[in-house]
């Protein structure tokens, strides 16, 4: 159907072949013969409100790109830093266990015991102006450390009320990590007590290094409290045979890698 | 100098002025792959719009048909988003752009066969990748899920277009190039070029993640920004002053709609990625160039309104101009939106909210799809030689999906602020957050009716057209019958 | 403009520009990290994915979990992640360097995941929301992925691996649910997302 382009329009011979042509074609030869001519241009000039528009966009783009580019550095990331004043160099400064304790709370510990240490009725307990964190009664700090290094089942008691949820071990986090969120819970909502340090996680650790399942408040309440700033005991109640147990199974590699990173 | 307005142009190169005849040849031409890719361009606006209930459905209610895989959300949405992004709107487009191509080029269109086996490989592209995404092979990353066995098949698809067009363009007539077609070659250029270094850096062979975010999304607008929108607006600046014969306002703001559209959209897509892990410069330099986008946009704007001041009473009769026009001023609403959605302050708002998705409906809905209609309300006749069978059913076809989109849209930035007001808030919990949502969700898929039965409607009157249902007319299928006051027959 | 020559060049050049600085660029400042070793520690950020994990990403994929849930801590003063506690510090680019692609995510139907390994560490949490999240976590408008576990009838003991269910979706007596290797792999990449560990590059705020 395509014709030859440089055949000769048909257009002087079109009226007199237009009585026998098929219906179709002459129909669509009525859409085009109504139809007006194709599109043309017009020359009307820029009006010069568009044009001061125009500039004004590029000044003020110019300007932004110079102030929100953090110095066009491939390692700076956000647009308000002006540019990146690094810290590479120098000893680093020991991290403050308040601050990154605080963080390591809010990214491990806040789904079950809440931002406000409030825990969630029934299920999991608080942590505010509770004796297993600060001490009191039957709680020391070896129990606190345990606790963390291997998790808690069964019901437990805290202050009057009595709560059922399942605490996972946090064993594969390091010595340091664990002491900087005790140090943190211990002294937030209220809380008073000392801080815990890497060296007692460390030998708590060290004490209990064969255990496998979590702690029941029973097996906790066996032990002797003790406040760790005297030596630890070297008796305590034999583990457990080593069967796993759901919380407790060995975490991924990925998790013990990323957990054991250091402020 | 300020702007005179006048109505008649102060100076018009004329185009010689084409035979009738062979605008009959050229249409006659274009019918085969013309008709193939609209044909299939429907088809998918159906398939697509079904994914899209299932999907609305499914966040009204997560329990809906939820017991079988292929048919979870995760998938039936990205299936909706390649149905009408690659089935309906690129097929629309490049049918579009076919006939736009020959009559501009005053040549029939040659290697015909080239455009048909497009047509095929496309379509079977399309349906090999709508299958993985379903079938789980999906690639989770936005606008490029296809799996590559799919992908390649539409890559080789485009090619055939490609090698098409450049033989068209190389063998046009000699003369003024309309503005229409600088688009449409830049369409042409771009967009192979975006889809083959997209898919092969992240899909092919992938580059590390901390880049892949920023040729993801410099892919995902530029799809938008270099594919849809120059078909798009070659098309509006065919139609609306071809239809009422009057010449663009100005040749010089389409010189300058076109340049600082090639200089400032193709830096806009980091700014689906503000506050994200990209260094600083980049997300602002996207910034910036969203805001140097108002230039383009509003000399658009001045253009297509200066042309048809004055006639809007067209409105009333013509299909084509209605929608198109339509279509037209939703490029300026949804551009608008966006140079101000990629401000910092509110981008805080409306990032990761339903806002986003309502504006990207607004641009390729109530902006291409419109234009679409459109275009395919004008060329359909021609090519099929057949006027539409019903005006009853073009009505039906306007009113639905017009208030479809506006309705959809609308329930969606409401929503979407909302749900982005909560978010920014701490105190408010992120279940609370959805409970803000939830009813504009439901008015959503409301809408969604509305523009199912709209896609319903035209598909129907596709099918009577082929069909040449009726008796054949003199006359083209208006809205209403123009009567008496008709101040000159329209040309349609 | 009635020269194709001029046009042509011109289309080439405009986008030339941007594939300059938003791909070329990209790659070569983005993506060519190496991880960062951390010198006390001997750590390398970001930690490498165990193969289950690595298939857990497949999954992620495949399940299309990117278009309710997003993976990224956004800068300060882009928005308050940091104060839902969504991440110790935001993420940046090499945060991402080995995922296949990176889930950047565009939409927070649900919470950002950046770190839901940190948040929910539970194995068994993450089976039950997966197969009924909207006993989880009422209100929540996700979807069941139950056809990712297999309801089996129990022979002799209960499957170690069984998870417990709740009614209504609690299995009638005598069977259990179980989840299928892709299941696990899945839940095995949630557990990994924790990007709290300290890049030079993003100090903590």
């Amino acid at each position: 159907m395509i014709n030859d382009p440089n055949q000769e329009p048909l257009s002087d011979t079109f009226e007199a072949n237009r009585e026998g042509d098929d219906l179709n074609v002459r129909h669509m030869h009525e859409a085009i013969l109504r139809e007006k001519d194709d599109p043309r241009d017009g020359y009307e000039p820029i009006p010069l409100w568009l044009v001061s528009l125009f500039m004004a966009l590029v000044f003020w783009g110019g300007a932004y790109l110079a102030f929100n580019s953090g110095g066009f550095q491939a390692d700076v990331f956000n647009p308000s830093q002006v540019s990146w004043a690094g810290g590479g160099g120098g000893p680093k400064a020991p991290p403050d266990p308040l601050v990154v304790g605080k963080r390591l709370y809010t990214a491990n510990c806040v789904a079950c015991h809440q931002v406000t240490g409030q825990g969630v009725a029934g299920q999991f307990p608080p942590l505010a102006g509770s004796d297993w964190v600060v001490g009191g009664d039957w709680h020391g700090d070896n129990h606190l450390v345990n606790i963390l290094l291997h998790g808690l089942q069964g019901p437990v008691q805290v202050m009057g009320g009595t709560y059922n949820g399942a605490m996972p071990a946090w064993k594969q986090m390091k010595d340091n990590q664990i002491a900087m969120i005790l140090t943190y819970i211990r002294n937030e909502w209220g809380n008073e007590a000392t801080p815990i340090t890497a060296e007692q996680v460390a030998q708590m650790r060290e004490e209990n290094l064969d255990r496998r399942e979590p702690w029941t408040q029973a097996q906790l309440q066996a032990i002797p409290a003790k406040t760790l700033n005297e030596s630890v005991g070297s008796e305590l109640p034999p583990s457990e045979d080593g069967e796993l147990m759901d919380g407790n199974e060995p975490p991924d590699a990925a998790v013990v890698e990323a957990e054991g990173s250091q402020a | 100098m300020s702007a005179t307005i006048t109505m008649e142009p102060t100076s018009t190169v004329a185009l010689p002025d084409v035979d009738k005849s062979l605008r009959a040849e050229i249409d006659a031409s274009t019918r085969l792959p013309v008709v193939l890719f609209y044909g299939s361009a429907i088809f998918w606006l159906l398939v697509g719009t079904g994914f899209a209930m299932l999907a609305s459905f499914k966040m009204n209610d997560p329990a809906f048909l939820d017991q079988w895989g292929w048919l979870t959300f995760g998938r039936v949405r990205p299936a909706h988003l390649n149905a009408v992004a690659y089935g309906w709107a690129s097929s629309a487009g490049i049918g579009t752009s076919l006939w736009l191509m020959a009559r501009l080029c005053r040549t029939p269109l040659r290697h015909a066969k080239l455009l048909v086996s497009a047509a095929v490989f496309w379509n079977i592209g399309v349906l090999l990748g709508i299958y993985g995404i379903l079938a789980g092979d999906g690639r989770s990353i936005e606008w490029l899920e296809f799996p590559n066995y799919a992908s390649a098949i539409l890559f080789v698809s485009f090619g055939l277009i490609a090698v098409w067009a450049v033989v068209m363009f190389r063998f046009r007539q000699p003369g003024h190039i309309y503005v229409s077609q600088w688009y449409l070659l830049a369409a042409i250029i771009w967009f192979p070029w975006l889809y083959s270094t997209a898919n092969l850096l992240l899909n092919f062979e992938s580059i590390q993640g901390g880049a892949q975010g920023a040729v993801n999304w410099w892919y995902g607008h530029n799809a938008l920004g270099l594919w849809f929108t120059p078909i798009g607006l070659a098309t509006a600046y065919y139609l609306i002053p071809k239809v009422l014969g009057r010449p663009i306002h100005s040749y010089y703001l389409s010189i300058l709609g076109f340049w600082t559209l090639a200089i400032f959209y193709s830096w806009n897509g980091m700014h689906h990625l503000i506050g994200g892990p990209f260094p600083a410069w980049m997300v602002t330099a996207s910034v910036v160039a969203s805001m140097m986008m108002f230039i383009p946009v509003i000399t658009t704007a001045i253009n297509h309104h200066m042309t048809v001041r004055g006639n809007f009473g067209a409105l009333k009769w013509s299909p084509t101009l209605r929608f198109t026009v339509f279509g037209a001023m939703c490029y300026t609403l949804a551009s608008v939106q966006g140079s101000l959605m990629a401000i910092p302050t509110l981008n805080s708002v409306t990032h990761f909210t339903h806002y986003t998705v309502g504006h990207s409906h607004l641009g390729l809905y109530a902006f291409f799809t419109m234009i679409m209609y459109g275009a395919m309300y004008y060329i359909l006749p021609r090519v099929v030689g057949w006027e539409w069978p019903s005006a009853r059913l073009i009505r039906w076809h306007f009113w639905l999906v017009a208030i479809g989109i506006v309705l959809m849209v609308v329930v969606l930035s409401i929503g979407g602020i909302l749900q982005g007001l909560a978010l920014l808030d701490p105190e408010i919990t992120f279940m609370a957050t959805l409970d803000y949502t939830k009813p504009w969700l439901f008015l959503r898929s409301g809408s969604g009716i509305l523009l199912t039965a709209g896609h319903i409607v035209f598909a129907l009157s596709f099918v009577l057209l082929l069909l040449k249902v009726g008796s054949p007319k003199v006359q083209p299928t208006l809205f209403a019958s123009q009567g008496e006051d008709k101040p000159e027959p329209l040309s349609l | 403009m009635n020269r194709m020559s001029v046009i042509i060049a011109g289309i080439f050049i405009t986008f030339f520009c941007s594939w300059i600085g938003l791909v070329a660029y990209p790659y070569l400042a983005l993506g060519r990290y190496l991880p960062f070793v951390d010198e006390d520690t001997g750590d390398i950020l970001p930690p490498p994915l165990s193969g289950l994990a690595e298939r857990g990403q497949q999954v992620y994929a495949s399940s299309g979990c990117i278009y309710c849930h997003s993976q990224q801590v956004r800068q300060i003063g882009y928005g308050s992640d940091l104060e839902r506690g969504w991440g110790a510090r935001p993420t940046v680019a090499r945060d991402y360097m080995r995922e296949r692609p990176a889930f950047l995510g565009t939409m927070r139907t649900g919470p950002d995941l950046s770190n839901i390994g940190a948040r929910q560490p539970s194995v068994m949490w993450h089976h039950q929301h997966l197969y009924q999240p909207a006993v989880v976590s009422p209100g929540s408008i996700m979807p069941s992925y139950r056809y990712l576990y297999q309801t089996q009838k129990i022979e002799g003991q209960m499957a170690a691996n069984a998870i417990n269910l709740l009614p209504p979706s609690a299995p009638p007596e005598g069977y259990e649910v179980v989840p299928t290797y892709d299941a696990e792999a899945l839940v095995a990449y949630l557990i990994s997302l924790n990007r709290n560990y300290p890049l030079p590059e993003s100090p903590e705020p």
